[in-house]
């Protein structure tokens, strides 16, 4: 029987020899999925990305700021990114107060608005950074820059520069996993190698529309034959791989044939293992309910969190948990209908908090980093006078919990109103820079030669943010 | 007292607040991206003076004495947007001040001393002169003496290629394996010309004699031209929908396919076809066809992976011009042009300078209908119809125009049956002060409650209008009182915004002066007068008299909403234009003929013929030499740069660009120019590489000094030089090249071949060409195998396959059109509709799902989700079990040589015959038998998904 480390530098070989020449430029090993190590010591084995899509308000959620109270209703001028992205100049705009009440909670004493009642008991498991900013006003751009770190440019998503790092932890499963991905404000390419060999693409998990109940690995299964027929009919494959092996012996090819019967041991066990690691109904019902799975609102994000989990546990590097929709204003825009915030706090609030709980009691918060996040904030103030509030790119807040994060803390922060980040700023950029220093590696020497240029995730810019590491 | 600064030696209060305040606050503050030993930012240094004397990319950064002018001090004041230092955090207003005085006071430095060297850069500083650098070299002619390299073995080549191929092998002490057997050549010849098996039947036909006329009869086919087409589409990173942010469909991408496949297979010469490219529409075109395909042609430049949702249209603009530069670089070129948006090239002798005097170019090139819109939108250029079109269009457009005529008068006679209240646009805002009588807006009411200004539906007047929120029953009220200026009857009407969820019982109380009335109000149905008011009947009031309307949310059953009250007069109503008319009888039919009308003609204009159009460029109103974007910001500009072409790759005695023109004319004329040293290579290196599996420079993309050089530089230019030669023939060069020795060399060992175990060890990359490549075949030609063997493979030529109609980007039904797709055409995959966010899942598997880019060489990935396709896709079943029922009706063992030969171009080996005589005899135990057909099936799955039908011998 081969071993791991065999059979995956078989599968590496498979590549044609100008991407394995690539590859074996960049990398000592040259063996695309090997495990191995990174560039400074790892806090963390993996990554959770709770992906908050259309923007949560940060002003509603964890920014508290009291001046929006005093001045609600006042109309003051603001530099809105839409209207200085438009016209050069910002523009004067109402004042809105928060929908939701803050209040300080738990040992640390962090802030937190009622919006999220369930997180709101755990703010002294968070690293709450309020002085994020990013580059893209509209979803598109913010999005795939959130993903690839640039707006435009065709480039690496971020689990895909992860896995290309690092290699997998697991055998029979891919190294990173999209759940219920959109194929909106750049779909695919969010989870896309671009140029990255194909092997560090994400699978995705079902797609967002689907149910979460539903979602599962692609062609996983051939439900018109009997296993007893399967089994036959893939003992007549290796028969003829093996012929046909021995067909080309001696010409220098057998390292792309015997990557590709690779690729089908390799599919062949993954059909085995990856119905069970995907199987929730294993799980107590204790486990389920503490996910909000079977009550309406949590079930379907609920699934999806405690599918990380269990993919987390299965040494699945990055894992990325989607809150989403095909549209092009998805889920958290509320451009028009403040209110509308709360239900989709509804939907995520108890899976996510169900999720930190789940993986701090079985130990897997130690190692396991959970970033929670939108690819921009909303504007303090109302889009139109209205009822909504704007995209805001220039001061949001995310959070970060578990390995290697500094719990119950806060960093950061933006002006009196919650628009403008104007300390402990940390750029999207940086923040994939400790996101990746977290992980063991370091984002300028993460690099990947293409088109006679080495390309790296954080571009030309990113500071890891030590102020927040524990 | 000594006076300051006049003894040697001793520090003067300036530089004593220099040392004291100012040094400490630069390295704490600016040291780390701004002194040796860190990155240098901007190429700006701080930690001595002559640092900041020079500046950075951006000049200067103090000017002694004039704070206000020194580019420093603006940075920290953080009034620019885009200049923002430090960034991380502003600095406090007192080290401001001690900034602002330093330079106040004339900037005094004692640094004078350069710090020791900057971290040294990641790249070794290059020779990046054109002279250094293989490809920029002019092309080698051949010649008598260099046409055949001398070779040992006279009888073995067929071809001058054949020569030095051998030279170098003999040279090296290598000989050349055998000749491809017959199987396999035919089946290489087939899938390399057409990109599609041959049958099982010309298999069996193949004569290796007879070569040349079964390569002219390829090369006719239509399937060489999609084939090509194809490779062409690759590299011009062809697709119809934008991808990224917001995709949008390209409704009339397909246009630049036909034109790419027709262009193939009427042997357009492909320096023409780059031509057309880059400046269609400015080429003469002697006749209609000609101007049709022209045009098409520009959608080259327009086809990219736009994010036209980019708010900031300054950068959409130039990020529209990198992506062009970048493909036709790339894709023409081997170049990547788009290293010099922010800096001079590293590798390359490309420099900034050249690079916005190409921007230039495309700068004074219209790509988008405007630089304002909020989703961005690509031109549509008109395309002449046709006779036969044209007579269809313009039966459409009289159509469209008596239904139109006839909206027009019912419009204007069911406005006359309505006295209008107004003459002003339903659905949008009004002034109380533009509508006739006596008009109190919401903001003129005395209101009690907690009302919410909103203004969410914009048929409001004046500022907006309030809502209840719907909470609070019976606690908000709004009292109108009206300041009647003359005694009389008015008519009086309640404005509000309605929608579904409104309250249908809305109470309204009138104190007239004849007494009370109780009336209500549904607001959930639009108001009947003009989308705003509902009358609630004639009342009198007198001057001076006591009077209100009061509108309050008691009992109510939805959101009340309270926009305005008017009061209306007979003279008012007489007086607006409108009202005069309220005698006209009432035509009940007039409304729903109305909407009948509406239907028809949306109808009418929805459905063909329709006038045709594609997405193109044309040149701008204004052409304008670009400015150099420093570090490639929009708002950091450099001196302006006269439009031009790569300086390093000039040709003597091209014309200028003149002032009122692009230069795109001319730009098109240089990369064609038989002396440009790289566009005849790159093409013929990207024919070499379909054909042979590798190019002659194996970085297909990259001509430049970190691409690779060439494995037989002489050979690449003689081939180049016949091409230019030949006019840039495609067909010419394929046949020239399939037919060589070379080509036809086995790629696999046949039993008796000494040589080849050494020769792999010593060159297993086959640099010397001494064996064939055994190739992978790519996601089209595995596919449409797939569909030939079935016999379900549709062979329709040309046209669109998707209908994508006239596009909104506002709208969402541009995105569904894409999300939404459901993939079932059974069309050659060069047809496949081609979104960027969403393929056919079987090119997501086999590495054709990013055409964000130009591809000139699919990756070839070894993946698990490929075996799992084979292994359990809907698509592969299906399609085993079709061929399945192809089989002929004849003996076992026939049908299995007609499999083999089908899928696999060959016979099968006795072992592999073994195994399949095994398999289709059912087992004597176990559960029930699968039926003999079905047998047959997966035995044809099992043959799809093994290692040999995914590669080409």
């Amino acid at each position: 029987m081969t071993t791991r480390r065999q059979l995956l530098k078989t599968t590496a070989c498979g590549f044609g020899s100008l991407a394995l020449a690539a590859m074996c430029q960049n990398q000592a090993a040259g063996q695309p999925l090997f495990l191995r190590p990174g560039h400074v010591p790892a806090r963390a084995k993996r990554v959770i990305f709770l992906f908050m899509a259309g923007g949560i308000s940060q002003v509603d959620s964890f920014d508290y700021k009291p001046r929006l109270a005093k001045e609600n209703g006042n109309k003051r001028s603001f530099d809105d990114a839409r209207s200085v992205a438009k016209t050069g100049k910002g523009a004067e705009q109402r004042v809105m107060q928060s929908l939701w009440e803050f209040r300080q909670r738990g040992q640390s004493g962090q802030w937190a608005s009622e919006l999220f009642p369930h997180l709101a008991g755990l703010m002294d498991e968070l690293c709450v950074v309020k002085g994020m900013h990013t580059e893209g006003v509209a979803h598109g751009p913010a999005t795939l820059f959130l993903h690839t770190g640039t707006t435009n440019f065709i480039r690496p998503s971020m689990g895909s520069w992860i896995s290309y790092g690092l290699g997998t932890e697991n055998d029979n499963l891919p190294s990173f996993v999209s759940i219920s991905p959109s194929l909106s404000n750049g779909g695919p390419r969010n989870y896309s190698t671009a140029f990255l060999p194909p092997v560090f693409q994400g699978t995705p998990l079902g797609r967002t529309g689907q149910p979460a109940a539903e979602a599962t690995i692609r062609n996983l299964n051939n439900q018109l034959l009997s296993s007893g027929d399967k089994n036959r009919q893939f003992g007549l494959l290796r028969g003829l791989h093996q012929e046909q092996l021995h067909r080309v012996a001696g010409g220098g090819h057998q390292e792309a044939v015997e990557a590709v019967i690779n690729s089908y041991e390799l599919a062949w066990r993954l059909q085995a293992n990856a119905p069970d690691v995907l199987d929730l109904a294993g799980e107590s019902a204790a486990t389920q309910s503490l996910y909000g799975i079977g009550q309406k609102p949590t079930d379907n994000f609920g699934r999806q969190c405690l599918m990380a989990r269990r993919l987390a546990e299965s040494g699945v590097r990055y894992i990325q948990v989607n809150y989403t929709d095909n549209s092009n204003n998805p889920a958290w825009d509320q451009h028009g209908n403040m209110p509308q915030h709360k239900n989709h706090a509804m939907a995520v609030d108890q899976p996510v908090a169900g999720l930190l709980q789940d993986l701090k009691q079985r130990g897997l918060l130690e190692d396991t980093l959970v970033w929670f996040g939108s690819e921009f904030g909303r504007t303090p103030y109302a889009q139109d006078n209205g009822t909504g509030r704007d995209h805001n790119p220039l001061g949001f807040t995310q959070w970060l919990a578990g390995a290697g994060v500094k719990a119950g803390f806060s960093y950061g922060e933006t002006d009196e109103f919650g628009h403008l980040a104007i300390a402990g700023k940390i750029h999207m950029h940086d923040l994939h820079a400790t996101i990746l220093h977290l992980l063991g590696l370091d984002h300028e020497r993460l690099t990947f030669r293409h088109a006679g240029r080495d390309f790296r995730l954080t571009d030309v810019h990113g500071h890891v943010v030590k102020e927040i590491l524990t | 007292m000594l006076i300051a600064g006049s003894v040697p030696g001793e520090a003067s209060p300036g530089l004593e607040h220099f040392e004291d305040k100012v040094r400490p606050l630069l390295v704490e503050h600016c040291y780390e991206c701004h002194s040796a030993g860190h990155k240098i930012k901007g190429g700006l240094r701080l930690d001595h003076r002559a640092g900041w004397e020079t500046g950075g990319d951006s000049g200067p950064a103090l000017t002694p004495g004039d704070p206000a002018a020194s580019l420093l001090l603006r940075a920290i004041s953080y009034e620019d947007r885009d200049l923002k230092m430090p960034p991380k955090q502003k600095l406090s207003a007192g080290q401001t001040a001690i900034l602002r005085d330093w330079i106040a006071a004339g900037a005094p430095d004692p640094r004078e001393e350069v710090p020791g060297d900057p971290a040294p850069a990641r790249i070794p500083a290059r020779d990046t002169s054109a002279a250094a650098l293989w490809s920029f070299q002019p092309l080698a002619v051949p010649t008598e003496e260099t046409r055949r390299p001398q070779v040992k073995d006279t009888a073995w080549p067929r071809d001058a290629v054949d020569h030095h191929i051998l030279a170098e092998l003999e040279q090296a002490g290598f000989t050349a394996v055998p000749d491809a057997p017959p199987e396999a050549l035919v089946r290489r010849l087939f899938f390399d010309l057409t990109g599609l098996p041959p049958s099982a039947e010309e298999v069996t036909a193949f004569n290796p004699e007879a070569c040349g006329p079964l390569v002219d009869r390829l090369l006719a086919s239509e399937a060489f031209a999609e084939r090509w087409g194809q490779h062409w589409l690759d590299i011009t990173r062809f697709a119809e929908s934008s991808g990224g942010g917001r995709t949008l469909p390209f409704k009339d991408a397909w246009r630049f396919r036909d034109y790419v496949i027709e262009s193939m297979h009427r042997e357009v010469p492909l320096d023409q076809m780059i031509r057309e490219h880059l400046a269609g529409d400015l080429l003469p075109a002697p006749t209609t066809a000609d101007r049709t395909r022209q045009l098409t042609a520009t959608a080259f430049l327009a086809l990219g992976p736009t994010n036209y949702e980019e708010q900031d249209k300054g950068v959409l603009r130039m990020d529209i011009i990198d992506e062009q530069l970048e493909t036709m670089g790339r894709s023409f070129m081997g170049l990547t042009l788009g290293c010099a948006r922010c800096h001079d090239h590293k590798f390359d002798p490309v420099t900034t300078k050249d690079y916005y005097a190409l921007a230039g170019i495309l700068r004074s090139t219209q790509t988008l209908r405007d630089y304002t819109s909020n989703v961005a939108h690509w031109v549509d250029l008109p395309l002449p119809p046709g006779p036969a079109l044209e007579e269809a269009l313009q039966q459409k457009d009289r159509q469209l125009a008596s239904l139109q005529t006839e909206l027009q008068q019912i419009t204007a006679l069911i406005k006359k049956q309505q006295p209008m209240s107004g003459s002003l646009t339903a659905g949008k805002p009004a002034a109380a002060a533009d509508l006739p009588g006596l008009v109190l807006d919401d903001s003129a009411a005395r209101i009690v409650g907690d009302w919410k200004p909103s203004t969410t539906y914009r048929n409001y007047i004046g500022q907006g209008y309030l809502h209840d929120k719907e909470a609070e029953k019976g606690t908000c009220t709004a009292t109108f009182i009206p300041s009647i200026p003359e005694t009389g009857r008015y008519d009086v009407r309640v404005a509000y915004t309605p929608a579904p969820g409104r309250a249908t019982n809305v109470p309204v109380h009138i104190l007239h002066a004849d007494g009370e009335e109780d009336l209500s109000i549904d607001q959930s149905v639009p108001p009947p007068l003009d989308g705003r008011f509902v009358s609630l009947g004639t009342f009198r009031f007198e001057k001076d008299g006591a009077g209100f309307i009061l509108i309050s949310n008691e009992g109510t059953n939805g959101i009340v909403t309270l926009d305005a009250i008017q009061l209306l007069s007979g003279k008012d109503r007489a007086s607006a234009p409108e009202g005069r008319a309220a005698e006209v009888p009432a035509d009940l039919e007039a409304p729903a003929r109305q909407k009948e009308l509406r239907a028809e003609i949306k109808s009418v204009q929805n459905k063909p013929p329709f006038r045709p159009e594609t997405m193109g460029v044309q040149e701008d109103a204004e052409p304008a030499d670009c400015p150099v974007h420093i570090r490639g910001s929009i708002r950091n500009l450099g001196p302006i740069v006269p439009r031009g072409f790569i300086q390093a790759a000039m040709i003597p005695g091209l014309p200028a660009i003149p002032a009122g023109q692009s230069g795109r004319l001319q730009l098109a004329q240089w990369m064609t120019h038989p002396q440009h040293p790289l566009t005849a290579r790159v093409m013929v290196n990207r024919i070499w590489m379909h054909l042979f599996g590798e190019g002659l420079v194996r970085s297909v993309d990259n001509f430049g000094a970190s691409g690779e050089t060439p494995t037989h530089r002489l050979l690449l230019d003689h081939l180049a030089h016949d091409f230019i030669q030949d006019g840039w023939s495609l067909k010419k060069l394929v046949r020239r090249l399939v037919l060589t020795r070379t080509y036809q060399l086995a790629s696999i060992p046949s039993p008796g071949t000494p040589s080849w175990s050494a020769q792999q060890a010593a060159d297993p990359d086959n640099r010397l060409l001494w064996r064939a490549h055994r190739r992978r075949l790519d996601a089209n030609a595995l596919r449409d195998a797939i569909l030939t063997v079935s016999g379900q493979l549709d062979r329709r030529f040309l046209g669109p396959n998707v209908q994508a109609g006239t596009v909104d980007p506002n709208s969402t039904e541009a995105q569904t059109l894409e999300y939404s797709y459901v993939f079932t055409d059974l069309r050659r995959s060069v047809y496949s509709p081609a979104f960027r966010n969403r393929r056919l899942e079987f090119f997501e598997h086999f590495d054709f799902a990013d055409i964000n880019g130009p591809i000139g060489q699919r990756t070839r990935g070894t993946i698990v989700p490929q075996a799992l396709y084979f292994l359990n896709h809907p698509f592969i079943i299906g399609q085993s079990q079709a061929a399945a029922r192809r089989l002929p009706g004849a003996p076992e063992r026939e049908r299995l040589d007609w499999l083999w030969r089908s899928i696999l171009g060959r016979p099968p080996t006795d072992a592999e015959r073994r195994q399949a005589v095994d398999y289709l005899t059912p087992p004597t135990s176990g559960p029930a038998p699968t039926t003999e057909e079905a047998r047959w099936a997966q035995l044809v799955q099992t043959l799809f998904a093994t290692t040999d039908f995914r590669f080409l011998d």
